[in-house]
């Protein structure tokens, strides 16, 4: 099984270049993460990439596989087109190889305020919600911050810095779905202007790339209409 | 009001009112299109005389206006990012589209006055 793979260490290259692997021996059903780590652990262990949980729960392992982002622990090689190539998810910094710099996203999933904000007394036990008040969370909480669906959005990568990306706007939804929090007015305002929410044209990449079959277009797509209904 | 002239939801839910009032314009232009009896200069300068049909182009004519500069304002936020160019751009448009729309509004008022 051939594999192309996308390599830069900015201490000893001047530029990214892109490095062929030949896997012998992959059973059916191997994951993608599986192959890199024998890769790592037999030919070539300079190769480097983030990785945890192996199991699609903690989102470490985002790259953009043969074009398209996703988590490399729950890739099947069955399922690609060889040869495999293999680069780092797209517009954000690269540390090295497959290793990108997420201080952007974390900055853009820190302005949304992805905490409750309750400003009555907290009561003695815990802030309850009816079955249906949860309900209204479902596809939203589920996000792992894997950053595969704001690295694949164009308007993200047009306007990184001002755009908050669909992952912060799937938790911006989250929390102002959220029966428990009185953040609603300030958390719809602080979303106005032409750039932190209204960049989204609704151009689905996000959609197709959540590795947890969430959709953040749809969030945004509350959002809009929770701002429609607060100013009529 | 800001560089952006409308900036926030305002512009989004203009661009989806105009786009819907256009298309039921389209419609009704078609219609008036292909049942009229004659098709003709004449016939046409008389349809738009009309005041109904002065008012609904007028409309129209507002609705694209909104329409083309809130689309145009999106497509310069996403590509411009120099900040100097993005005015000279914007402005470009806002001139062009405030020049067409003093241009067909002045076709319209000639219409109502005549």
């Amino acid at each position: 099984m051939k594999f192309k793979i996308y390599r830069y260490n900015p201490e000893t290259d001047a530029k990214p270049y892109i490095q062929e692997y030949q896997l012998d021996r992959v059973e059916p059903g191997t994951m993608l993460l599986a192959a890199l780590l024998r890769i790592k652990d037999e030919q070539d262990e300079s190769l480097s990439f983030r990785r945890s949980c192996g199991e699609g729960v903690c989102g470490s392992d985002g790259m953009n596989i043969n074009g398209i982002n996703g988590l490399a622990c729950i890739t099947s090689l069955d399922s690609l087109k060889q040869p495999i190539e293999i680069k780092p998810l797209p517009g954000l910094p690269v540390i090295r190889d497959l290793i990108i710099d997420m201080d952007q996203f974390y900055r853009q999933y820190r302005a949304v305020k992805p905490y409750l904000i309750v400003h009555d007394p907290m009561p003695e036990v815990e802030l309850t919600q009816t079955p249906v008040q949860r309900e209204q969370l479902d596809g939203l909480y589920e996000c792992i911050l894997c950053a595969c669906c704001s690295t694949s959005c164009p308007s993200f990568w047009w306007n990184p810095d001002k755009f908050l990306g669909p992952a912060a706007l799937l938790q911006a939804s989250r929390f102002i779905e959220d029966s428990r929090d009185q953040a609603f007015e300030e958390r719809l305002a602080e979303l106005e202007g032409p750039f932190k929410l209204f960049r989204c044209h609704t151009i689905m990449n996000c959609v197709q790339v959540c590795p947890k079959g969430l959709n953040p277009t749809k969030a945004i797509g509350r959002i809009k209409h929770k701002m429609v209904t607060r100013s009529l | 009001m800001s560089l952006y002239v409308l900036e926030g939801l305002r512009p989004w839910v203009i661009q989806r009112v105009s786009a819907v009032y256009m298309a039921l314009f389209i419609i009704y232009a078609a219609w008036c299109y292909f049942t009229a009896d004659v098709i003709g200069y004449q016939p046409w300068k008389s349809w738009l005389y009309h005041p109904f049909n002065t008012s609904v182009v007028g409309i129209f004519i507002i609705a694209v206006l909104f329409h083309a500069w809130i689309g145009m304002r999106d497509v310069v936020l996403d590509y411009v990012h120099n900040i100097m160019l993005r005015i000279f751009v914007l402005g470009i448009l806002f001139g062009v589209l405030i020049g067409s729309a003093l241009w067909v509004f002045r076709i319209l008022l000639l219409s109502v006055v005549s």
